[in-house]
């Protein structure tokens, strides 16, 4: 019971960094309805931003996460200003295409200019803790994958209260829901997009920071977990954020559950798995509307 | 008699005209040897394949450059002296990491850009897929590191490694684990955990492993393979601490290794031996990240070179002088003097060869009998069984110290050379972080 207690402890750990990582893609793609797979990429580039300030000027990821999420916010700006508000007016497949265009520059241009290396940032405040336990009815918890959550959960609750408490979040809800309408009550659409790029990639730059205190950082980093966010956003209800977190956590739990009683190989198929299950009562997801 | 008077001189003229036509229509000494060299230069195997592209660069410039003083193949001199001085000309192509780009790119290799030698893929994966193309056009293809056994079972004529394969490497640990009790050693090891990734050579390792252990006496008590990309371990090491082995047969690579470090660190989990082969354990940034905090200290692993002995050659220093101008000042790893010995050995065939047929280069292949004395690593020499496996290549038993280097630890009389004395149990995270880091 204790083995089965310690691996959903585990999990849910596990599930909030997912969340932190799914949740900018759950702006642009759920709430905005527009295609990303260079997701994982401004992930990347947050894990890189926070090597390099550490390596080069000591800056610990926590003190480096405000810099880098401004600088991939500014990128994200950019990439719909100049990018994806060409493609916007074409089909879906327009967005694809130049996604995956974007993923391999992005990927490619780190390759050119760090090489393919694995790089590691130790030293931090979080790898200081990591041999500290918090234990709890024999459960333990490993004090800095606990902070990273709480600074998740956080980063989620001012989310939450940024998109569904205030006028500009009303604002990016109205944008989506209705561009035209909300143009007619005066708010600039471009701009609403803008701003939600700017808030995903930042967000996913943030969780590859706190990240890069726990994984190698390489320019291929962020394909793992693009196919989990997909998976979560899709899972969670597309626009939802507390959908998001819920499906985020559901499938850290699956994984770490799955991998105690069954083969490492069923970790993934059970991911999905229970995104198909789920899909087959709720197709619009745990808390989306149709 | 006229007529003979007047046939000499016309068959004397056809004979000097023909002469001449023939002499002219001798193939000229080629100005370049053409190698196509295959890699994963982007996508998840980037890391692998600029180490190889660094190691070739090396040679190249190593063949196409004098250095007098240098003791390997093509060292002193110009060019190719079999070939009337030509020089050696890679035509690079990045197959992104990807089997299915790999098969299209080796074709335009062969077909387009007419290659002489092809080197490649770099991983064991990928050059499976490689090969029955390039043996179907007929041209020599070799993979130094590639550690697969499979690769030269399968009864292909034109492939050929220079490398020894995970049968040999993996095997030395399992020796050294079975041997070690008599030669100071603990008494008390008795089981074995064995995980590991989920392709071609993970796989491989998996199957030698397990072979090997039951051979060694050893009992298994978990078996877990994972797939490439694990965001997590937690439960995978989990299950290993509930398992509780005395010793862990890891294969991952450096992405999934750092995952379990911090996993197995949250556990708070250690097994008295980590064994490991390849992956992690032969990529340099990892060993030079372990540098920083204690985490690779005492993890033992296969190597094909003791390199803390290879290193103190004066050819090896000069070869990686030579590397650090490509590496961005990146020593050499044991990739890389597994990579540069490979094409030292390809520029030396194709020099004896004296001819860019392929028939020619793969017999010149086959009757190598290379010394060790023109190598930067500790192979005893170069010579092919009949699958081309190079059945003088060997392996070695290392383990990072304290000190973040690897020291030799196997076979036992390298092992007294390297005078070095194993940590035994494998310490806690702990004494880790309580230990001062070599980087600091």
């Amino acid at each position: 019971m204790t083995e089965l207690a310690q691996a959903v402890v585990n999990g849910l750990q596990m599930g909030l960094l997912y969340a932190l990582v799914a949740v900018g893609l759950a702006i642009i793609w759920g709430l905005m309805e527009m295609v990303n797979f260079a997701h994982g990429e401004f992930m990347m580039l947050g894990m890189f931003g926070a090597w390099w300030l550490s390596s080069t000027l000591g800056w610990d990821p926590l003190v480096a996460m405000l810099p880098v999420a401004l600088a991939i916010y500014g990128l994200g700006v950019l990439t719909y200003s100049q990018l994806m508000r060409r493609v916007q007016r074409g089909d879906a497949f327009a967005q694809i295409f130049a996604t995956v265009g974007l993923l391999l520059f992005l990927q490619n241009g780190v390759v050119a200019l760090f090489t393919s290396d694995y790089r590691f940032v130790s030293d931090t405040v979080l790898s200081r803790l990591s041999g500290v336990q918090l234990s709890i009815l024999g459960i333990k918890l490993g004090v800095p994958l606990l902070m990273a959550g709480l600074l998740a959960l956080a980063l989620f609750v001012a989310l939450y209260l940024l998109v569904d408490r205030t006028e500009f979040g009303l604002a990016l809800q109205a944008t989506s829901e209705d561009r035209d309408a909300a143009m007619l009550v005066g708010i600039r659409p471009q701009k609403m997009f803008a701003v939600a790029w700017g808030l995903g990639a930042a967000l996913v730059g943030i969780a590859g920071v706190i990240l890069a205190n726990f994984f190698s950082v390489y320019p291929q980093v962020g394909l793992s977990f693009t196919v989990l966010a997909y998976a979560i956003v899709a899972l969670g209800g597309f626009g939802s954020i507390l959908g998001t977190l819920c499906a985020a956590l559901l499938v850290g739990v699956v994984q770490s559950v799955t991998v105690v009683y069954l083969p490492p190989a069923f970790k993934d198929a059970f991911v999905f798995g229970s995104y198909l299950l789920i899909g087959l009562f709720r197709p619009q997801g745990l808390f989306g509307r149709f | 008699m006229r007529g003979i008077r007047i046939l000499v001189p016309v068959l004397a003229a056809i004979m000097v005209v023909g002469g001449f036509a023939l002499e002219r229509a001798e193939p000229q000494a080629p100005k370049e040897v053409l190698i196509g060299v295959l890699l994963p230069l982007t996508g998840n195997f980037a890391s692998l394949g600029q180490q190889y592209l660094w190691s070739n660069q090396t040679v190249e410039d190593i063949v196409n450059n004098d250095y007098p003083d240098l003791n390997v193949p093509l060292g002193p001199g110009k060019g190719f002296p079999g070939l009337g001085g030509a020089t050696m000309k890679l035509v690079v192509r990045d197959d992104q990491s990807r089997g299915d780009l790999a098969r299209t790119l080796v074709e335009q290799l062969v077909t387009v850009n007419k290659v002489h030698w092809i080197d490649g893929e770099g991983t064991s994966g990928n050059t499976s897929i490689i090969q029955p193309v390039v043996e179907g056009y007929g041209i020599p293809l070799s993979c130094h590191p590639c550690a697969s056994p499979t690769l030269t079972e399968k009864g292909f004529k034109w492939f050929f490694r220079t490398g020894p394969h995970d049968r040999v490497m993996v095997d030395s640990v399992f020796r050294f684990l079975q041997e070690w009790p008599k030669n100071g050693g603990p008494t008390d090891l008795k089981t074995v955990a064995v995980f590991t990734c989920d392709n071609l050579f993970c796989q491989d390792n998996h199957k030698i492993a397990l072979e090997h252990a039951a051979k060694a006496g050893f009992k298994v008590v978990a078996d877990l393979t994972t797939k490439t990309g694990a965001t997590t371990l937690a439960s995978e090491v989990q299950r290993l601490q509930a398992a509780n082995p005395d010793i862990l047969f890891f294969v991952q690579y450096p992405a999934e290794t750092a995952v379990f470090q911090a996993d197995a660190k949250r556990a708070g989990w250690t097994p008295k031996v980590l064994a490991t082969s390849n992956g992690a354990y032969s990529d340099q940034t990892w060993l030079e990240a372990q540098k920083k905090t204690n985490g690779g200290a005492a993890w033992l692993g296969r190597d094909p070179t003791a390199i803390d002995l290879a290193s103190k050659k004066p050819s090896w220093k000069k070869v990686n002088e030579i590397y650090k101008k490509y590496s961005r000042g990146q020593d050499m790893g044991e990739l890389a003097m597994r990579q540069i010995t490979g094409m030292l050995w390809v520029a030396d065939t194709i020099n004896r060869a004296k001819s860019l047929e392929p028939a020619v280069l793969a017999k010149a292949a086959a009757d190598t009998n290379m010394s060790p004395d023109q190598m930067i690593i500790d192979y005893k020499g170069i010579r092919f069984d009949k699958s081309n496996q190079n059945e003088l290549a060997t392996g070695v038993v290392t383990q990072i110290g304290w000190d973040g280097e690897k020291h030799t630890i196997w076979p036992w009389e390298l092992a007294k050379q390297a005078g070095y004395t194993p940590v035994y149990p494998s310490p806690s995270w702990q004494e880790r972080d309580a230990k001062p880091k070599p980087a600091r």
